[in-house]
């Protein structure tokens, strides 16, 4: 634990939470706008955008964070002095890996309550605004559609997700920051795979077509969608976000998906550090 | 008999070369014990494998051939760790914590907590002389500061062995001075040191024995004064001696025998003398 709070301190003193300031100017400044340039209702926007922007923002601050952690003890040979003590490699792993899910998780609360303070605010604004133009006989309903397009508990299930997916990508990084020889090479590989992740779906659905590729392809295939994680799995979010309710065993199935990727990454960056000569 | 704080046994270290076939042998067939309570200096140009060695002595790396003990277990545990502090060549500490917050955490990876590691890391800033300083950022440290508080780091789980690599590279000679004198005060708590240094006047000044490498091979181990001393000369020094008492000195030495080989006033090593100035001035 002393190597996750040192590394989550580490994050906190690189003021890497002042990134969340863009995040806090893209929720307000779309919370104000999106009224006269959107087809759709201002709160259904607002929440495309917050659920989006956060996906997108924890991926990044993620896969950013991990992908210097290693390479920098390395370098700075803060490595040698830490395993001099009687610490074992996969605990020193273990703890910065748990340093970077401890930062991405107190971001996302971050960005969580500030994006239920301005949803809230302006689902009072919408509210006050239809009960002011809507016809008596109406009114309930208007209202009604106007709750409904608004906070929903299960808005909390997205923001899980999220998590997860943001800590799937930053033990991905990790595992590629234990054999790579610079930051620049973990941050442009784990770029790379998270697009491969969201494309791959796609590109499985078209190669495996019956009949119209060779085995071999479609050997290559099958070992690309193991290797890489399917990303669009967590696209169920967007649907969380325009308020489709969600089964349970879709939302189970995706976190355990997202879990075992996560394991999977996490043992094979133990096997690959416990035998990397510092 | 007692287990030697240090024990290396055949050690061979080869590290392989990107697209070549051969390979390059860091160190070879070195062994050497080091019992406890010595000083022990590891000499050696540079890429005569002595870091290597260490490293392997640490479990950083893992040797190609040979053993490594520590207290009589095998570097490749990590409870050998234990009983061991370490100070790497031109340290960096992360700059974001205080100096006592990086004694803190350093001392929570040895297992300590509470008010035991609180008053032990208070003892380590005043024995390092850095009490003042505890509460700012590493980043605000004088070269000479992080070694210190590299030196206190080392020490915080009470080690029994201390392995320095270059402990005072880029120091300036009070800083040396004060390092120097440490390491003095660890051999008289009986810690032993392994210690790397290319400042021989230094290593000469505190170690016990000594081992020169060169090409990953050990050329010569022994005593500082055995493998130093001119067996067949004699320094004698005297104060107030007339010029008359010196002729008379040299011709009864003439009569006996013996050849006086030089006469000269003694001089002041700089570095005293560079102290004695730079402290007078402050």
């Amino acid at each position: 634990m002393a190597l996750a709070h040192n590394t989550f301190l580490e994050l906190v003193r690189q003021k890497v939470f002042y990134f969340l300031l863009l995040f806090a100017l893209l929720i307000i400044g779309s919370s104000l706008f999106t009224v006269e340039f959107s087809f759709q209702s201002p709160l259904q926007v607002l929440k495309d955008v917050g659920l989006g922007a956060m996906s997108i923002f924890s991926w990044l601050l993620g896969l950013l964070c991990t992908a210097m952690l290693l390479p920098k003890d390395i370098e700075d040979r803060t490595l040698y002095t830490i395993l001099a003590k009687p610490v074992p490699r996969f605990e020193y792993i273990t703890g910065k890996l748990l340093g970077v899910f401890m930062m991405i998780g107190l971001s996302i609360l971050l960005m969580s309550v500030l994006f239920a303070a301005v949803l809230g605010i302006r689902e009072q604004q919408e509210l006050a605004e239809i009960a002011r133009i809507t016809p008596v006989e109406e009114l309930e309903a208007a209202l009604a559609a106007v709750r409904a397009s608004a906070f929903q508990w299960n808005l909390l299930a997205g923001v899980a997700l999220i998590f997860l997916k943001a800590a799937l990508c930053s033990t991905l990084t990790l595992l590629l920051s234990t054999f790579a020889t610079s930051s620049v090479f973990t941050v442009l590989i784990s770029v790379v795979v998270y697009l491969i992740g969201h494309v791959q779906g796609i590109a499985r659905e078209y190669w495996l077509r019956p009949g119209e590729v060779s085995l071999l392809v479609k050997g290559g295939i099958a070992v690309m969608a193991l290797l890489f994680p399917d990303l669009q799995l967590f696209n169920v979010v967007d649907e969380i976000a325009i308020g489709t309710k969600i089964p349970l065993d879709l939302f189970l199935q995706v976190t355990g998906f997202g879990l075992l990727y996560t394991v999977v990454y996490f043992m094979v960056a133990q096997v690959v550090f416990a035998t990397k000569e510092l | 008999m007692k287990t030697p704080a240090i024990s290396i046994k055949n050690l061979t270290k080869e590290f392989s070369i990107p697209f070549r076939t051969e390979r390059l042998r860091a160190v070879r067939s070195l062994s050497l014990e080091v019992p406890a309570g010595e000083v022990y200096g590891l000499l050696g140009p540079n890429g005569s494998g002595k870091s290597t060695t260490m490293k392997i002595l640490l479990g950083l790396v893992t040797p190609t051939a040979g053993s490594t003990e520590i207290f009589g277990i095998s570097s490749r545990q990590v409870e050998s760790r234990e009983q061991v502090g370490f100070l790497p060549e031109n340290p960096y500490f992360y700059k974001y914590l205080t100096g006592l917050e990086t004694l803190l955490f350093f001392g929570k990876l040895c297992g300590q907590r509470g008010s035991e590691l609180a008053d032990r890391a208070a003892e380590l800033l005043k024995v390092v002389g850095l009490e003042s300083a505890s509460d700012r950022r590493l980043s605000g440290y004088s070269k000479g500061m992080l070694q210190r508080i590299g030196l206190a780091q080392a020490l915080i789980g009470n080690p029994k062995l201390l392995v320095l690599d270059e402990p005072t590279a880029g120091v300036d000679p009070a800083g040396s001075h004060q390092i120097r004198d440490l390491i003095v005060q660890f051999k008289e708590k009986g810690i032993t040191v392994l210690l790397c240094s290319h400042l021989l006047s230094q290593v000469q000044e505190i170690c016990d024995r000594i081992g020169i490498l060169n090409e990953g091979a050990l050329l010569l181990e022994g005593r500082v004064n055995d493998l130093v001393s001119a067996h067949n000369q004699t320094e004698l020094l005297l104060e107030n001696a007339t010029p008359d008492f010196l002729n008379e000195i040299e011709r009864r030495a003439a009569e006996c025998g013996v050849r006086v080989l030089d006469r000269r006033m003694p001089q002041r090593d700089l570095e005293r003398f560079f102290l004695e100035v730079t402290r007078n001035k402050s």
